[in-house]
């Protein structure tokens, strides 16, 4: 395959976005070739989210032009876009749970006569894609009844079972464990193979290194480069690109941890839990890492009174009660998994979030203190650093990292003892990752604990003064973080080989 | 805490702007104004004083039961109950208060005294709102169809109660006292001043307390308010039982208005209270609204309705004329928030 000839399967020309008072996207031009995983890197607000939503046709652009195989493109909204075979799969699920898995490939494509539907053979080819991408899931079942990784699995099926030649996938591996990874990045190389060019826009840069064909930088709402990835040196390379600093993470032991015993839990058991016993320390990062499904979650919100669990559970000293609102006022909170559905009010502004989790701070009995949450609100914004013009600012339009920012400012303001932090920096940014671990080290400084739940090893490993392997609802092994940490066995742990490694 | 070493923190993001609530309880406003004025234009006699009192007086029972409908719909929550809770506390409160032995069954009663009389149909109330509250906070069964239920159970009683007609016979002296109470020497009554000091005190909770801000986080996101410490369950729970006590004592005052228990009263009612929060720029999904918003949403409904039919259109138009209202306001507002928030 000669590249030098072929047509560009999609180019952009001059591309900007303007909204009243920024330039979300300025005079962006490069172009993809056919058949090729094009991988899209930026920090926060570098414009990723606006070109995507510009190719989408969920925004139109204010100047510049898209040409999708050396035809003028111009979506003026989503489906315009999916005719014109430009796909798109959503860090958010976009399915719909009530439905069967079937029902959702075939969403939005049935043939309809009259407005009753008709028979055609788009069911039997839907289950081919399926069957092709991942056999195990069964097209009869509600899509409820699926992990996130399967769900996310069938998202992929619809789009490529509409005939998309170009998939745009934003942080598709957000959710999944590792295996999970491998078997997504196996279903993108068969649709390369296919012929179908792939978007690929993620955080993790070895998912870009081990997947991409060529790469498009963006900072600052600019195109920074377009080049093949094997011109590319390495991560540092790439990263200094997207931010023009080096941020490579690495752990520095800390000496804040004390022998001091905050948080005990005994025994821990319920429908995914199995019998899990821990202490947490004042002044210490600890991680909690394991694949999805492991139970990081379960614990978080057990702790935190969300869920039930059996067992017991004391903190300093105390039993903790069997509400998020008794486990907040004895010191806890919780970053949870989900922000935009289970940590923000999305459709409330930036200043009206940050108070909520400590309402008596700004209270006089019963009585609301309008000025001080303007105050708590300017404070915060300004120490997290999120960027925003306003803190009238619904949250809605932040970028992830700067929603995320919003979210702990939440916890932060209720002044807890210990910061449960689940997925802190899921679908986050570099840069943005990098300030949120300056504020949870911060917060261990100042002699809080913090326990983070992650499937992300690098982030574990990079923060993290001890380290607990989970498997399968259990606690395997309990490690210290250090220089000489050995990855491959914790691998082996987590993925379900260490059972001979307990206590 | 210093939280960055290397980024001087920034202290001032108070590039204010109108919130987007302020800015939907203006437009409101502005449309109650201007159409009062084209009213006054079109239709003779329209701009008097008298009439200007009127449009809130004669709507004094909607309002009262918009506050309640209010605050649910911001916190996510309808409650179409409130138009057979009037009709339920406005009967229990007659029945409690016929004397015992009457001449036949309707005229018979239990006899008690006035005002121990009303305190139990402010009760019988109570238990309605209780039960909604049972449902969807315990049960979660969606608000819609718990309120359509329980508003039949409470007109449904009130019907056995009435045999399906009136009660209004031997009943004291005083029972027709308050709901025709003339203040002040004017011909503004009693339960008016309630409605006006009952929107006083919800404006004050929705925006000066805890309380209200609560409101508006658990309709905003209902599980992210649980996991931020909220009390969903106890904080709906005090909202149906205080829209249930308003339509209660909305019930009493209209059955001593008219000396009467009757079960067809505040028929549909609780659907004007929806109408009205919606005209005023309440959100049907939750999270955004205002009382005050609701209050000119009233006046907007009654300048319509009032001035059209004393213009050329008979009262049958009444309907019509709302349906066209909502549908319009609801268009003009989201329209208004898409353009402004683009």
């Amino acid at each position: 395959m000669d590249r030098e000839q072929q047509t560009p399967v999609l180019s952009v020309v001059g591309l900007t976005k303007d909204y009243p008072g920024v330039r979300a996207v300025d005079d962006v031009t490069f172009s993809i070739e056919a058949g090729s995983v094009h991988c899209l890197v930026g920090e926060n607000g570098a414009g990723k989210s606006t070109l995507v939503k510009m190719l989408t046709g969920a925004l139109q652009p204010t100047s510049g032009s898209m040409k999708v195989r050396g035809q003028p493109f111009f979506p003026a909204n989503p489906q315009e876009a999916r005719d014109g075979g430009i796909a798109t799969l959503f860090q958010e699920m976009h399915v719909v749970d009530e439905l069967t898995v079937m029902e959702n490939l075939t969403l939005g494509m049935e043939r309809s006569r009259f407005g009753f539907l008709v028979k055609s053979d788009l069911d039997d080819r839907v289950v081919r894609t399926l069957n092709a991408i991942e056999p195990s899931i069964d097209a009869t079942a509600r899509v409820s009844s699926l992990s996130v990784a399967q769900k996310q699995i069938v998202e992929i099926a619809r789009a490529a079972s509409s005939g998309a030649s170009v998939i745009i996938m934003d942080e598709p591996t957000a959710a999944l464990s590792e295996r999970e990874v491998e078997r997504l990045f196996g279903v993108i190389r068969r649709l390369r193979e296919s012929d179908v060019t792939v978007i690929y826009i993620s955080h993790k840069l070895d998912e870009i290194f081990q997947l991409g064909d060529a790469v498009t930088v963006l900072r600052d709402g600019r195109h920074i480069a377009t080049a093949p990835l094997s011109e590319i040196a390495d991560r540092s390379d790439l990263i200094r690109m997207m931010i023009g600093r080096n941020v490579f993470q690495t752990y520095e032991p800390r000496k804040t941890a004390t022998g001091e015993t905050v948080l005990e839990a005994r025994s821990l058991a319920n429908h995914l839990l199995d019998d899990v016993s821990f202490d947490i320390k004042r002044g210490e990062i600890v991680g909690f890492y394991g694949l999805v499904g492991a139970g990081k979650t379960e614990i978080a919100r057990a702790l935190f009174g969300a869920d039930k669990a059996s067992g017991s559970i004391t903190f300093k000293g105390n039993p903790v009660g069997h509400s998020p609102r008794q486990a907040i006022e004895a010191g806890i909170a919780l970053v949870p998994e989900e922000r935009r559905t289970q940590g923000l009010f999305t459709n409330l502004s930036i200043r009206e979030n940050i108070p909520v989790m400590n309402l008596r701070k700004l209270s006089d009995k019963g009585v609301y203190r309008s000025s001080e949450e303007l105050a708590a609100a300017n404070e915060y914004v300004g120490k997290l650093s999120i960027a925003t013009d306003s803190i009238d600012k619904h949250t809605e339009k932040l970028s992830g990292g700067n929603q995320q920012k919003v979210v702990f400012a939440k916890c932060l303001f209720a002044d807890a003892d210990l910061l449960l932090l689940d997925e802190p920096t899921r679908g986050v940014d570099v840069g943005a990752k990098m300030e949120i671990y300056n504020i949870i080290k911060n917060m261990a400084d100042t002699g809080k604990s913090v326990a983070v739940f992650s499937s992300e090893l690098e982030e574990v490993l990079g923060i993290c003064d001890r380290i607990f392997l989970l498997y399968s609802g259990a606690l395997i092994e309990e490690m210290a973080n250090g220089p000489e940490v050995d990855i491959a066995h914790i691998l082996n742990v987590v993925t379900g080989g260490g059972e001979g490694a307990v206590q | 805490m210093t939280i960055s070493a290397q980024i001087p923190p920034r202290t001032e993001f108070t590039r204010r702007r109108l919130g987007d609530e302020a800015f939907i309880t203006l437009l409101v406003v502005l449309a109650a104004v201007a159409l009062f004025l084209t009213a006054s234009l079109l239709v003779p006699n329209f701009f008097q004083l008298q009439n200007m009192i009127n449009l809130v007086t004669n709507n004094w029972a909607v309002i009262s039961l918009g506050v309640g409908v209010t605050f649910l719909l911001v916190s996510g929550n309808f409650d179409l109950s409130v138009g057979g809770v009037v009709a339920l506390s406005g009967v229990l409160s007659v029945w409690f208060a016929q004397s015992a032995g009457g001449a036949n069954a309707l005229s018979t009663g239990l006899g008690m005294p006035y005002f121990l009389a009303i305190a139990c149909a402010l009760l019988g109330a109570m238990a309605i709102g209780g039960l909604n509250a049972l449902f969807v906070v315990r049960f979660g069964v969606p608000s819609i169809i718990v309120t359509l239920g329980t508003m039949m159970v409470a007109r449904g009683i009130a019907q056995v109660i009435t045999h399906g007609s009136q009660r209004n016979t031997n009943l004291p002296e005083e029972f027709g006292v308050l709901g025709n109470l003339y203040m002040f020497g004017t011909s503004v009554k009693l339960p008016v001043v309630l409605m006006i000091l009952l929107i006083l005190i919800a404006v004050f909770i929705e925006k000066k307390t805890v309380f209200g801000r609560k409101t508006y986080w658990i309709g905003a996101n209902a599980v992210a308010a649980t996991l931020s410490g909220i009390d969903r369950a106890k904080h709906i729970t005090y909202l149906y039982l205080f829209s249930s006590a308003i339509a209660g004592v909305v019930g009493i005052l209209l059955a001593s208005e008219f000396k009467s228990g009757f079960s067809n009263r505040g028929m549909l009612m609780e659907f004007d209270a929806l109408v009205i929060a919606l005209l005023g720029g309440v959100a049907i999904a939750g999270g955004f609204g205002s009382v005050v918003g609701m209050f000119f949403g009233a006046i907007i409904l009654a300048v319509v309705t009032s001035a059209a039919t004393g213009l050329v259109l008979s009262p049958d138009w009444q309907f019509t004329l709302k349906a066209i209202a909502v549908f319009l306001a609801i268009v003009v507002q989201t329209w208004a928030l898409a353009r402004r928030n683009r």
